[in-house]
């Protein structure tokens, strides 16, 4: 710490001190600065420690590890890099990696461009906007195992909703085709439930983007003579980019370890179609017990998580500070 | 560049009617500055020029031609606004090319670059062309804005408020380059601002608003020996002018109906005096430096003044104090002469 800067701090533990009754301050007086900065602190790194470190500690020993958790008392042996090497040649892995990026792609591009869409019209203001915008967040107010309970129910092919609704608009039987039972059509029925609940979301963020451009800015472009597509273009876009980043990266991350929904909508299947990278390894960990395994597929996820975001939070940042 | 007219131009909003009838025609090549408070319908009678608003009744017409249908694009005026509305994502470079890189116009690049460094040296702000309009100073960004206005070669400026907020010492530089720069290119500006100083230094005609009302229109000179009413003759002077009954202070002719004199400095004579034939009393005196304001009570009445700081004068002192042909208004406030 810079010198003068502790002076400071000093003089003013000393102020605070000399105001405080002569028993606290007695004990204070013993105690630096640091002591009492620690002390301040330290009820949140122990929780921390307790519920995040450690658990991601102990991963990563496990995952050198041949320990299974539905056998504690046998012998735990160190097997070096061996889970590592076991999970990155699995093709299992490969197909769960290709299935997450699938869903995480469309879910981002359907989501961003539906979500600005709305944000943008409904950044018009006109007449119960407010009203709308409140019905437009509903669905990201459900519970995840409430909407996929839900849209199970709407995927019916005798009795669902949404088959009846595609057939209306393109003529096809209703119960010609299975959203949740066709290995084609299955990863896009989960893309769709997911973009169904989580647009509102990206819209908010997004619309927070829009209502932080000036009015004067659009009133300036007008005297210079813009049109509204130039505006849109050179003025809404450029000063939203950063929203609409920020959208792109927690719906990123959310949709990289996504579970709950889609395990209740399709279970991973069929086949494998849907089993997503989270999905994996949950049946690695609590179905065939290889916790050893899984530690090692968990760390792998976090690290291309955590670097993708890091790369990404970097451009974001330079967006922010043109 | 272009003559501007209104006639009877008239906006409300709800109940409120923020610019009533208000007839002005400020000639080609002339600069004009609109005084007047908050309120006073300023910035709106600058909307309605530029088209971000829409008159509710009368005519604004631009070099001969009605204009008060067209919208802002159509109207070919530069707004420079209170807040400095820059592009913030965008360069110094980028900001001034802005209007002329429009379809519009279809211009060549090598003209738009002649045309911003042109414009950039004038504003001075040529040495920060590359930089972010977010990274520059209150000063540089307002230059950029006026520059902004400067790049367009339009029919008519229309500035709100430009300078008011910057400090004060930037403000008195800004006012006598912006003063060059209109001399220079000739050009037709309509500046809104609260600020006399500005008003006075700047305008060919100042004209004082009150209420959405044009009260009176004119050269700087003649607004202030010459104003209407009470309100104008209010709005300049430094102090401000001191407003009292009739007969508090000897004056030589009081005319038949006056009910309130209107005294500014040069109006008003002091003689120190013997205790005998005083009138007035000094309270304090506030030292400017190059000036001394006088605090002084007649009866009651509190008079404040300029005096010359090396004139000898004293807090607690007597004075005799007359006056030396103020203004006489009547009693709804209008001018009797």
């Amino acid at each position: 710490m810079n010198e003068r800067f502790s002076t400071t701090l000093e003089g003013t533990a000393d102020a605070a001190a000399r105001s405080t009754p002569p028993a606290v301050a007695r004990r204070l007086r013993g105690l630096s600065d640091r002591a009492i900065a620690w002390i301040f602190i330290s009820p949140t790194i122990i929780l921390l420690l307790a519920i995040n470190i450690f658990p991601l500690c102990w991963a990563i020993y496990l995952s050198f590890t041949n320990y299974r958790a539905n056998r504690p008392n046998s012998e735990v042996e160190g097997v070096g890099l061996r889970n590592f090497e076991r999970v990155l040649t699995d093709g299992d892995t490969w197909l769960a990696m290709q299935a997450t990026a699938h869903f995480v792609f469309w879910t981002i591009v359907l989501q961003t461009l539906i979500g600005f869409t709305l944000a943008y019209l409904i950044d018009r203001k006109f007449r119960g906007h407010a009203f709308w915008t409140t019905v437009i967040l509903i669905p990201m107010m459900l519970s995840p195992a409430v909407v996929g309970n839900f849209w199970r129910f709407l995927y019916q092919p005798q009795i669902g909703l949404f088959n009846y609704i595609v057939s209306f608009f393109t003529g096809v039987e209703p119960s010609s085709f299975q959203m949740l039972g066709d290995v084609t059509l299955a990863p896009w029925a989960i893309i769709i439930v997911d973009t169904w609940m989580w647009t509102p979301y990206v819209m908010l963020i997004c619309l927070a983007g829009l209502r932080s451009i000036p009015d004067y800015i659009y009133e300036a472009a007008e005297v210079d003579r813009a049109s509204p597509w130039r505006q849109f273009w050179s003025i809404t876009i450029p000063m939203a980019l950063p929203f609409i980043m920020l959208a792109v990266l927690f719906r990123g991350i959310e949709n990289f370890k996504m579970f709950d929904m889609v395990v209740l909508l399709t279970g991973g299947g069929p086949g494998s179609t849907t089993e997503l990278a989270s999905i994996t390894l949950k049946r690695e960990a609590f179905e065939s017990w290889r916790t050893g395994r899984a530690s090692a597929f968990a760390i792998i996820l976090f690290v291309a998580v955590f670097g993708l975001a890091n790369i990404y939070v970097k451009a974001l940042n330079r967006v922010k500070q043109r | 560049m272009a003559e501007v007219r209104l006639e009877s131009v008239t906006r409300r909003f709800g109940d409120a009617v923020a610019v009533d009838h208000v007839d002005l025609v400020i000639a080609d090549g002339e600069f004009v500055v609109l005084l007047g408070p908050t309120g006073a319908g300023k910035t709106t009678t600058l909307r309605l020029i530029a088209g971000l608003e829409k008159p509710d009744g009368g005519r604004i017409v631009i070099g001969g031609e009605d204009v008060s249908d067209c919208a802002p694009s159509e109207r070919d005026v530069a707004f420079v606004f209170q807040q400095y509305s820059l592009y913030p994502h965008l360069t110094v470079f980028e900001n001034l090319a802005f209007p002329l890189k429009s379809p519009a116009r279809r211009m060549p690049k090598d003209e738009i670059a002649a045309r911003v460094n042109k414009v950039a040296a004038m504003v001075r702000i040529d040495h920060k062309l590359a930089n972010r309009s977010t990274a520059l100073s209150g000063g540089e960004m307002q230059r950029v804005a006026i520059g902004r206005a400067l790049v367009r070669d339009p029919s008519i400026f229309l500035m709100d408020e430009p300078l008011s907020s910057l400090d004060a010492k930037l403000r008195a530089e800004l006012r006598v380059e912006l003063k060059r720069i209109q001399n220079e290119i000739g050009a037709t500006l309509l500046y809104v601002t609260h600020d006399q100083v500005e008003a006075m230094t700047m305008a060919d005609r100042i004209g004082i608003l009150a209420e959405g009302k044009l009260l009176q229109i004119g050269t700087p000179r003649e607004i202030y020996t010459d104003p209407v009413n009470l309100h104008v003759a209010a709005r300049l002077g430094h102090p401000h002018i001191n407003l009292l009954k009739p007969g508090l202070l000897p004056c030589e002719s009081v005319p038949g109906g006056a009910r309130t004199i209107g005294a500014r400095t040069e109006h008003l004579e002091i003689r120190p005096s013997a205790k005998n034939d005083a009138n007035a009393r000094v309270d304090w005196i506030e030292h400017l430096g190059d000036q001394n304001h006088l605090h002084i009570s007649s009866e009651g009445e509190k008079i404040i003044t300029l005096a010359d700081p090396y004139a000898g004068i004293n807090p607690g002192d007597a004075i005799s104090l007359s006056l030396k042909n103020p203004l006489f208004f009547d009693e709804n406030g209008h001018r009797i002469t």
